[in-house]
């Protein structure tokens, strides 16, 4: 069951008043972020922050290691009349790779837990309209106890413009 | 619930609907190349082929084809990275350091000035190849094992600092342009009427839906993003400043380079950002999207760092005479009064005094000025480059060596070609993809319209629904 | 969500009780108490080993003539550490008028229902003025080298050709002059701001906002050469041959983060006190963020200054860290370690988390770091140069950061009584009342 909105305040309103009403809703889809729509719909905060610290600790780790051990140990060398090992002379490097591995690897992981891919299949399968200007609200019957007509009624009174069926 | 206050002006006219955002953007797009896109286009691929001739016979003949000498031993080649290097900052700034001082203005203009940046970013690194006289070798900057029986790179080496933070740089800048554009390439996607717009932008999309969870990740890693752009981009020509302020080169050594340099940039970058924004606003008639405001706001951006960098002017000329440094002190009594002073004079007045002439409200709120003085910016921006280059080289510590430097064809010919290759690749850019970031304008329309529309959602033009199965509700 | 929240009354007034004031007049006693045990220690109890350390100072000073005039005077001592505080707290009191300014010229929301608290810090500009003039007058030659008048005169055997170079700048009538000008302008300007946001309170309206506007934009101009020259008078001239174009916005940026730990140390406070309701997580968050990135930038400055003059590695410039990574016997190796590891490593650390931007105590913890941390970017400006051998870390130094605390802490208080906590009519209070980001 697909529910259509006109407006993000409608449906960021409708959100919790469905819920309470006792409608598990499957997914909001819209044309651009809503605020606060994650904690409305009680989706877990994400974690990406850690998984982004981690490639960060590894980038840093990477490229201190990889300046020390070849200017200090695989071949020393005295630049400038610096010590083989002169650490502030890494740091500029240091950083572009904490940022460089942080970044490609955070991105990574988004593109991996938001199932995003190279795909030719059209995963906006409720309505093409979610990304231009409509918010669309999916409703799995299957997994509501409340009945099609019950769930349809809610979603009228809760401002939606239009209730669809669709069938996977 | 966001409150706005009531003494911010609008930063969308026109009662625009979600609907006519998405319309008014993708229409671009989708339509056929106009007339004036296509003149503009030869143009540039003329340009860009004659460069391109330039720039081979450069790599064929060798590098003496250019105007260096003993004394000036880097020029234009790399006054011309430098610009390019500081005009490719203003895009990442506007969105990663806006963004994280949630400033809605940048909605409008963030995905322009990010495209510029790649491209602003390509034809710098354009010269670091150039430089290398035997591009097909750039490879050995890369920390390779010793394959070649030689050493390492030279981590010591703020140059090879350069080739980690350009490359950091730019692929991080394309990370977060591209994940900035994936729900609009998805919007196109969605309407697309033909079957290979469908498969490109489809396969580009990477299969975006845009349900809440999927944003709320996209939200929290734009943010990082910013979080992490932000100090990449001070990184980024911090490192440039100090491919000259490391040597005890007079009027290199100093320690203000690293932020002086980066509100240069900043401030060459925001005024190519007007130029093309003032030219794409007018073209495809985004006047209600770029407004006045946004104008002015740049235009503020450029007094404050211009008034930065004359700052960070005066301060070098005094800490040069403070020092007690007689080399420090004669490099910049020759730069003001030198043979280059006609350089040093433009630089004083493009960069310092011409935006100033913002503080008059009337200007800053007036295009043909404001894309005037934009254009004296970036001229001034390139003689600062040039300034520092070669006025403190061509007075070598030797009196005997002291040089001048003449600009040969290809000096000129090689810096045509970055033109070309710029402008080529930008106009590309505007018209396959959209030049203004469809979703963050949404976003904000709410907040920031001039008048609200009764149904902010708008109707498609022509609701294009693919299956007649969506409308079963309507009867 | 933020519409769930109620705003809490705007209308609130700081009541600066008689047990603060107490307190704050017992801290300023123990302080006063250990500044004066401590200087009789110097004076006395630690004599000989002044003597010895003025010994070696006066061997050394063949090479370098700066240290030579002024070792083994504990009176030097107490000089540096008076200026030591009195420039770090006026940095801190004129970064409140920079705040609002800042806030102002960018048409900022979200920072109107704390306004009050950066408004209230430039109150402290006079004292430390008058402390500053005091000190330069009755300590100036143990202070600054270049007020000596034989280093200039060609004919004297300590005549020094860079310092005479430097003569039309440093010189006293003229240095005096700008000491006049920097606390004239900036204490005048934000008279003026002050008194249009305490008028706004009454009479409402949005003229005294964009009047504030460009009062804010005159201060930022003024600001922009006065906060460099200011950093090179105050604390680059000490090292009187030293020269670093860097100087002026490296000492704004540790000025800028400090004052930026005070501004969310008194909101944390004053909310634990029970004031200030209607600054919810948002703004805690941001304010975090603030202090946090504002740390990094001071790194940047540092770092940036810092290896430009290590690589290069001339030896008029590298001397600088010279003394004071290695120079008089180590001691100032510890302060140089401390200041990066309080102004950098611990609060980056510490706020990198979303949740810990709004938890009361890491927000308190990391701005102390800061603050600290601060203090020995001062101290590790100022003393090498002006006491050298004879520093140290005592009751003398702990007894001047006491009074100062304390004096400050009493003008910010009293100047929060002046008017309602909550600026009730600024124009963008609403959006501040609403800031959330979550």
């Amino acid at each position: 069951m697909v529910g259509v909105y006109d407006d993000d305040e409608v449906i960021l309103h409708a959100v919790p008043k469905l819920r309470k009403a006792g409608v598990k809703i499957s997914e909001v889809y819209s044309p651009f972020a809503i605020h606060g729509m994650d904690d409305a719909l009680g989706h877990p905060r994400t974690r990406i922050g850690i998984a982004a610290f981690l490639f960060g600790v590894t980038g840093c780790i990477c490229a201190l290691t990889l300046t020390i051990w070849t200017m200090g140990i695989d071949w020393p060398m005295i630049v400038g009349g610096k010590d083989p090992i002169s650490i502030p002379n890494y740091i500029p490097i240091t950083f572009e790779l904490t940022v460089l591995f942080t970044a490609f690897g955070m991105v990574t992981v988004f593109f991996i837990t938001n199932g995003l891919g190279p795909s030719l299949v059209n995963p906006n399968m409720f309505d093409p309209r979610s990304t231009d200007n409509k918010f669309v609200m999916a409703i799995d019957l299957k997994g509501n106890r409340m009945t099609e007509a019950e769930i349809t009624q809610q979603l009228r009174e809760t401002g939606a413009e239009e209730v669809n069926i669709k069938q996977f | 619930m966001h409150v706005t206050s009531p003494v911010r002006p609008p930063l969308v006219t026109g009662a625009k609907t979600y609907a006519d955002v998405t319309e008014d953007i993708c229409r671009h797009v989708e339509a056929k190349p106009t007339k004036e896109w296509w003149v503009a286009f030869i143009i540039s691929v003329v340009v860009l082929i004659y460069g391109t001739a330039c720039v081979f016979w450069t790599w064929w003949e060798g590098l003496g084809v250019w105007g260096l000498n003993k004394t000036v031993g880097w020029a234009w080649d790399i006054t011309n990275f430098v610009w390019w290097v500081g005009i490719g900052h203003a895009g990442t700034l506007i969105s990663a350091i806006l963004l994280l001082f949630r400033q809605k203005w940048r909605t409008s203009i963030n995905r322009a000035a990010e495209a510029m940046t790649i491209f602003a970013v390509l034809c710098a690194a354009s010269f670091i190849l150039m430089h290398m006289g035997r591009p097909w070798m750039a490879y050995w900057a890369l920390p390779l094992p010793n394959a070649f029986g030689s050493l390492w790179v030279n981590f010591n080496s703020p140059l090879v600092w350069d080739v980690f933070a350009i490359s950091t740089y730019f692929s991080v800048s394309l990370v977060f342009w591209y994940i900035g554009l994936i729900p609009d390439l998805a919007t196109i996607r969605d309407r697309a009427r033909n079957k290979v717009s469908r498969f490109i932008y489809g396969s580009l999309a990477m299969g975006w839906n845009g349900s809440a969870k999927t944003w709320a990740r996209y939200e929290y890693i734009s943010l990082i993003l910013a979080g992490l752009a932000t100090p990449l981009v001070l990184s980024v020509h911090t490192i440039v400043s100090m491919d000259f302020a490391t040597s005890v080169i007079p009027g290199w050594h100093t320690t203000i380079f690293p932020p002086y340099f980066v509100a240069g940039a900043i401030f060459s970058g925001f005024a190519m950002v007007q130029n093309l924004m003032l030219i794409t606003r007018v073209v495809y008639k985004l006047e209600d999207y770029i407004t006045l405001e946004h104008i002015e706001s740049m235009n503020k951006v450029i007094t404050l760092t211009g008034s930065i960098v004359g700052v960070a002017y005066l301060t070098e000329f005094f800490i040069a005479w403070y020092s007690g440094v007689e080399y420090e002190s004669y490099a910049f009594i020759n730069r003001a009064t030198g043979p280059y002073w006609w350089a040093y004079a433009t630089m004083m007045t493009c960069n310092v005094v011409s935006p100033q002439l913002f503080w008059s409200r009337a200007i800053r709120r007036s295009v043909t000025w404001t894309f005037f003085i934009s254009v004296i910016v970036n001229i001034g921006m390139w003689f600062e480059r040039f300034v520092i280059i070669v006025t403190s080289l061509h007075r070598d510590y030797l009196p005997s060596s002291w040089a001048m430097f003449s600009p040969t064809m290809f000096d000129i010919g090689d810096y045509i070609f970055s033109f070309g290759f710029f402008f080529t690749l930008f106009l590309l850019f505007s018209k396959f993809l959209p030049v203004v970031n469809m979703a963050e304008v949404k976003a904000v329309l709410r907040s920031s319209s001039e008048t609200l529309p009764k149904k902010v959602a708008g109707v498609a033009k022509g609701e294009r629904m693919t299956s007649p199965t969506y409308n079963k509700d309507v009867q | 969500m933020a519409s769930v929240h109620a705003i809490p009354s705007v209308e609130e007034e700081f009541i600066f009780t008689s047990g603060a004031k107490t307190k704050l007049l017992i801290g300023g006693g123990i302080g006063l108490a250990m500044v004066l045990i401590g200087a009789f220690l110097l004076a006395n109890g630690s004599g000989h080993e002044a003597a010895e350390a003025a010994h070696g100072a006066a061997a050394g000073a063949a090479e370098h003539g700066e240290e030579a005039a002024h070792a083994g005077n504990w009176m030097t001592r107490i000089w540096a550490n008076i200026w030591v505080n009195a420039v770090y707290f006026t940095g801190i009191s004129v970064i409140g008028m920079f705040f609002i300014s800042y806030n102002y010229l960018a048409e900022a929301g979200w920072s109107a229902v704390f306004k009050r608290i950066p408004e209230a810090m430039p109150a402290f500009l006079p004292v430390t003025f008058v402390i500053m003039l005091v000190t330069f007058f009755l300590g100036g030659h143990d202070l600054f080298h270049w007020t000596h008048e034989e280093l200039f005169d060609p004919g004297n055997k300590l005549y020094d050709p860079i310092i005479a170079g430097k003569q039309s700048f440093l010189n006293t009538p003229f240095f005096l002059i700008r000491m006049v000008i920097y606390f004239a302008s900036w204490y005048l300007l934000w008279r003026i701001l002050r008194n249009l946001s305490l008028e706004e309170d009454r009479i409402g309206g949005t003229t005294n906002y964009y009047k504030s506007i460009r009062y804010g934009t005159a201060f930022l101009v003024v600001f922009a050469i006065t906060s460099s020259t200011s950093a090179w008078d105050f604390v680059m001239s000490i090292d009187t041959h030293w020269f670093s174009t860097m100087f002026g916005w490296y000492t704004l940026a540790s000025w800028h983060v400090s004052g930026l730990a005070v501004i969310t140390l008194t909101v944390v406070t004053l909310r634990e006190m029970g004031y200030l309701r209607a600054v919810n997580n948002s703004h805690l968050r941001d304010l975090g963020k603030f202090v946090f990135a504002f740390s990094i930038f001071w790194t940047y400055v540092w770092f940036a200054q810092f290896l430009l003059i290590y690589y290069a590695n001339l030896p008029e410039e590298a001397i600088y860290y010279r003394s004071r990574f290695s120079g008089y016997g180590g001691i100032y190796q510890a302060p140089f370690f401390i200041n990066l590891f309080l102004n950098f490593f611990f609060p980056f650390l510490v706020l990198m988390t979303r949740d810990s931007k709004m938890t009361h105590s890491i927000l308190k913890v990391a701005c102390w770091s800061v603050l600290i941390g601060h203090y020995f970017d001062f101290y590790t400006n100022i003393m090498p140069g002006s006491v050298g051998a004879n520093g140290g870390f005592g009751p003398v130094e702990f007894g001047f950061i006491l009074i100062f605390v304390c004096a400050f802490i009493w003008s910010v208080s009293s100047q929060l009584t002046k008017a309602n906590l909550i600026p009730r009519n600024h124009p963008m209070l609403e959006e501040s009342l609403h800031h959330d980001i979550a």
